[in-house]
């Protein structure tokens, strides 16, 4: 079954696996806290450019969810981890060729080391929008809904829908050169895609269906929910749900399938 | 008889011509090719051999017959196109020595991560740390909170290979390691090599050096563009490696 021996794989070197995101980590933050500021600062300041250019700028008639500035932080934080999840796996292993080629470990492992050290940074930042809840519960401009209980799952599928992509990008991004530079550009585009700025529901219908589409969409819905309404569309969950499944199955295959001829390009 | 320790059956691997076969999107959708060339060769063939426990190797051969991608495979960090070469138990690399090493961590967390990276648990790199610097000499001792980078390369190889010994795996593959390092630090491994066969490791030698070759092994294996020509005792390889040599300087 495919998947099921990568797992175990996998499961077998979680050591190594630790050693791997505790190291990450240390080379991030070696010594100083300005690892951790940038990790913030970068989506907050964005979000302050979108607060101003949407509601100062445009006025718009409707811009996200409401207060539409923890609409933007929510969106932005969890788009950040995806987006740096993308960047980063498509790279992560011609960056460590060396280590690739001089260790016998399940290939996979580079790539889930990548998703999972991007990951505790994210969680890291969980302080900051958790800031800006309190600050609007106190103003009594939002109030918490029990589909909090989703922040988890919402978490663990972009940690999988991130794994699954990224197990199809590292190996293209070896064979092919341009590789690097098309996720770049496809990051940008799917960032509009994607509600973050938006909330789906504003779109048209058709359109809407289309966002369904995109798993990210789905999985902002369930991250976001509690802060918000309470409400979510299940249509897109549930497709974020089958896509990530799908996406990982597809990634271990393509993974599988291509890992020999990496292996002598590396 | 017990199960060889290594196995290789029908062993074979092909490589594009050009050796890189990168590709380029752009050339794909605007040109309708993939820039790549696919004129492929076999850089091995058909190798079939195993290695009981305890034997000590030789593999012999002339530059590009094969004998590295060899033992890449063996290691398991390069997979075969066909066939298969089966480990049982461990398999500690002596092969891009360096390679598991970053310049910018110091030498202490080094010694920890690449040895994390092959299977020592973060206790079992406790025990062996003052061990593995013994080892690698006192200039080493030294600066073992020194950035990595700052070492010379002979003394990164020392750190190296003074790890990788240390691993205690019951598989030994050595590419040409031994030519570096200085004349007191090649005698500290030959004792160490010395010392891992007497205690009835496996070992896969890979050398030019023809003394070393029978001073570590008692049976040859010899390859010869991609097939595997020879396996008996050292020193028949030997003389059959150098008469073909010796036939391909007259020729």
């Amino acid at each position: 079954m495919i998947g099921v021996s990568q797992f175990n794989g996998l499961l077998a070197k979680r050591q190594v696996l630790r050693t791997l995101v505790e190291r990450d980590l240390r080379v991030r933050y070696a010594g100083s806290v300005l690892g951790y500021v940038w990790t913030v600062l970068d989506p907050l300041l964005m979000a302050l450019v979108y607060f101003i250019v949407f509601t100062l700028i445009f006025q718009a008639r409707q811009t996200g969810n409401q207060p539409y500035f923890l609409h933007l932080v929510t969106g932005l934080f969890l788009w950040q981890w995806f987006a740096s999840n993308m960047s980063e796996t498509s790279r992560a292993l011609l960056s460590e060729s060396r280590l690739v080629r001089s260790a016998n470990l399940p290939r996979e492992l580079w790539v889930v080391r990548v998703v999972l050290a991007k990951g505790i940074e994210f969680i890291l930042t969980l302080p900051v929008i958790i800031a800006f809840t309190a600050y609007y519960l106190i103003t009594g401009e939002t109030k918490l809904h029990w589909t909090l209980v989703m922040i988890p799952v919402a978490l663990v599928l972009t940690f999988l829908l991130s794994v699954g992509i990224g197990m199809i990008l590292a190996p293209i991004t070896v064979l092919v050169t341009d590789m690097a530079r098309v996720v770049r550009i496809a990051l940008r585009l799917g960032f509009y895609a994607t509600p973050v700025l938006y909330s789906a529901d504003m779109a048209p219908g058709t359109l809407q269906t289309v966002l369904a589409l995109n798993p990210m969409s789905g999985i902002l819905e369930l991250f976001r929910s509690g802060f918000f309404r309470g409400e979510m569309n299940l249509l897109s969950v549930a497709s974020a749900c089958v896509l990530t499944v799908i996406l990982l199955l597809i990634g271990a295959f393509v993974f599988k399938r291509l890992e020999p001829a990496v292996l002598k390009e590396i | 008889m017990a199960k060889p320790v290594i196995e290789v059956r029908d062993l074979g691997i092909e490589f594009y011509r050009t050796r890189r076969r990168r590709m380029s999107l752009r050339e794909m959708v605007f040109k309708g090719q993939s820039g790549a060339t696919t004129e492929t060769f076999w850089a091995l063939r058909d190798i079939s051999f195993d290695v009981q426990r305890g034997e000590a190797v030789g593999l012999v051969g002339g530059n590009g017959s094969g004998k590295s991608t060899l033992l890449k495979m063996i290691a398991g960090v390069m997979l075969p196109d066909s066939g298969y070469a089966r480990v049982r138990g461990g398999v500690a690399p002596l092969i891009e020595l360096t390679g598991g090493f970053l310049g910018e961590l110091t030498a202490r967390e080094n010694v920890y991560l690449a040895a994390g990276l092959h299977g020592l648990t973060k206790r079992q790199i406790d025990e062996r740390y003052d061990e593995i610097v013994d080892f690698a000499g006192p200039q080493v001792q030294a600066g073992m909170d020194m950035p990595f980078r700052h070492f010379s390369s002979g003394m990164q190889v020392r750190i190296a290979f003074a790890l990788i010994t240390t691993l205690d795996q019951p598989v030994v593959l050595v590419d040409e390691v031994l030519a570096v390092g200085d004349r007191t630090f090649r005698e500290k491994c030959y004792t160490r090599m010395d010392s891992m066969l007497s205690g009835g490791k496996t070992l896969f030698l890979v050398s030019h050096s023809e003394p070393d070759l029978r001073r570590f092994s008692e049976r040859g294996l010899y390859l010869r563009s991609g097939e595997l020509k020879g396996d008996g005792p050292i020193g028949e390889v030997i003389a059959q490696y150098n008469a073909d040599a010796d036939a391909d300087a007259a020729s």
